[in-house]
């Protein structure tokens, strides 16, 4: 759910605008009238009013608009079922997902990195549709304003789509699940189509203009977006390097951190550990367990709905859905002194360790 | 006539299906592909319809200035 409001304000605040740039002309092509008005019709109408709003048979209808966004709505989520399935059938396990995370987090970085103009190399990053793509949208564009045609390029625009969506399209991958993955393209396809909307609609130059002032902010989110993804990818991993656990370890020191062991828990000949899951974190982060016995590590939920119920443990390959509200232990056998072990929700986005002394 | 120019100012993909706008805008034009990773714009033209001149304007029209490469085929 996390994950779909993010795709939606991604799509309603940088993704709108670098849709705009990349699809906006298609459609402003399309909203052109289709039969030219006589030069006695428009003198006309120029005696009537002397209004400097354009009258509005010439501004942007709402309805084409519409149905464009409407296509592009449901070519997107498909897109989005397609690749959540494809993902599937790759059977992510836990360190492919961490693999295609750190990727798709470079390929964003690449992108920022590209708008922001920083080496020619990056320009490898966009994505160039085809030749024959180009000119089969570019003719699209100039059949008129009939109701097929918006809709045409509407669904058409995956052809065309934007750095950010590409992005996100890169994430929708990553899900391995396809309901989740047309979720997540819906999100962020009906999040800029409000953006796309109401700059086509009140004034259609104004996307480009908000684009190009824009660009070095959009450029900024991205690289942020493709750092977080890289990291997610390092703590589903079970990296000990990972920008993450080190947020952590600062702060874990101070409140989240167990206390040293008690003298009969030192005694004790197996480590009763238990963890709180909570929706945005696992308490306590750094649990102190004794070394060279064997541990039980339960986790506890009540009411948690969120990725931290999907528990993975990549050193024992322990992936694991946690109930709703419930327990959950799991055998961990004896571990040498000094042994971190690590473990991260499916995402990579919650982190929490055990260090065994 | 083929000519290659270079357009510095082609800032993302996008710019390249603006440029490539110009086969339907100019006449005489034949064939326009441009590379965003390039940066190049390749233009195959009549000369007795439209002339270097009239099409570095065009271009600048869009927002691009063109700078020829001195890559000329007749």
């Amino acid at each position: 759910m996390e994950q779909i409001m993010l795709a939606f304000v991604t799509g309603l605040t940088t993704g709108g605008l670098s849709c705009l740039a990349v699809q906006g002309g298609l459609l402003t092509t399309a909203l052109a009238p289709p039969v030219p008005q006589s030069a006695p019709a428009k003198r006309k109408r120029r005696k009537r009013g002397k209004s400097a709003v354009p009258p509005p048979d010439d501004a942007p209808q709402a309805v084409p608009i519409l149905l464009f966004l409407a296509a592009k709505l449901v070519a997107y989520t498909l897109l989005g079922l397609l690749l959540g399935a494809l993902g599937a059938m790759l059977q992510l396990t836990a360190l492919t997902r961490a693999l295609l995370l750190i990727a798709i987090g470079v390929f964003m970085i690449g992108n920022g990195l590209r708008m922001l103009d920083m080496h020619p190399i990056f320009r490898y990053f966009a994505f160039e549709p085809p030749a024959f793509a180009r000119r089969y949208l570019r003719k699209a564009g100039k059949r008129g304003a009939d109701a097929l045609t918006p809709l045409i390029l509407g669904a058409l625009t995956v052809l065309i789509p934007c750095g950010v969506t590409q992005a996100m399209m890169a994430l929708a991958l990553g899900t391995g699940h396809a309901l989740q993955a047309a979720g997540l393209m819906a999100a962020f396809t009906l999040g800029s189509s409000v953006v796309f909307f109401i700059v086509v609609y009140l004034a259609t130059r104004m996307g480009a203009l908000l684009e190009k002032n824009f660009a070095r902010a959009v450029a900024v989110v991205l690289l942020v977006l493709g750092l977080v993804s890289v990291d997610s990818g390092l703590n589903l991993m079970g990296s000990p390097v990972s920008l993450a656990r080190w947020t952590q370890t600062m702060s874990s020191s101070a409140s989240l951190e167990t206390p040293a062991l008690t003298d009969a828990a030192s005694e004790a000949e197996e480590n009763d550990l238990y963890i709180t899951v909570l929706n945005t974190s696992y308490v306590p982060a750094t649990l102190r367990a004794r070394a060279n016995v064997p541990s039980r590590l339960t986790f506890v939920t009540d009411n948690v709905f969120s990725c931290a119920l999907a528990l993975v443990i990549p050193e024992l390959r322990i992936e694991e859905m946690l109930p709703v509200t419930g327990e959950v232990t799991f055998e961990i056998p004896p571990q040498p002194p000094g042994k971190v072990l690590r473990y991260s929700c499916s995402m990579g986005m919650y982190v929490g360790e055990v260090v065994f002394d | 006539m083929k000519q290659t120019f270079r357009v510095p100012d082609m800032h993302c993909p996008a710019c390249v299906m603006h440029l490539e706008g110009l086969e339907d805008t100019l006449p005489g034009i034949r064939r326009v592909a441009a590379s965003y990773r390039k940066q190049r714009l390749e233009v195959e033209y009549d000369t007795a319809q439209v002339s270097e001149a009239q099409i570095v304007a065009a271009a600048e029209a869009l927002g691009y200035k063109l700078a020829s490469d001195g890559e000329r085929q007749t």
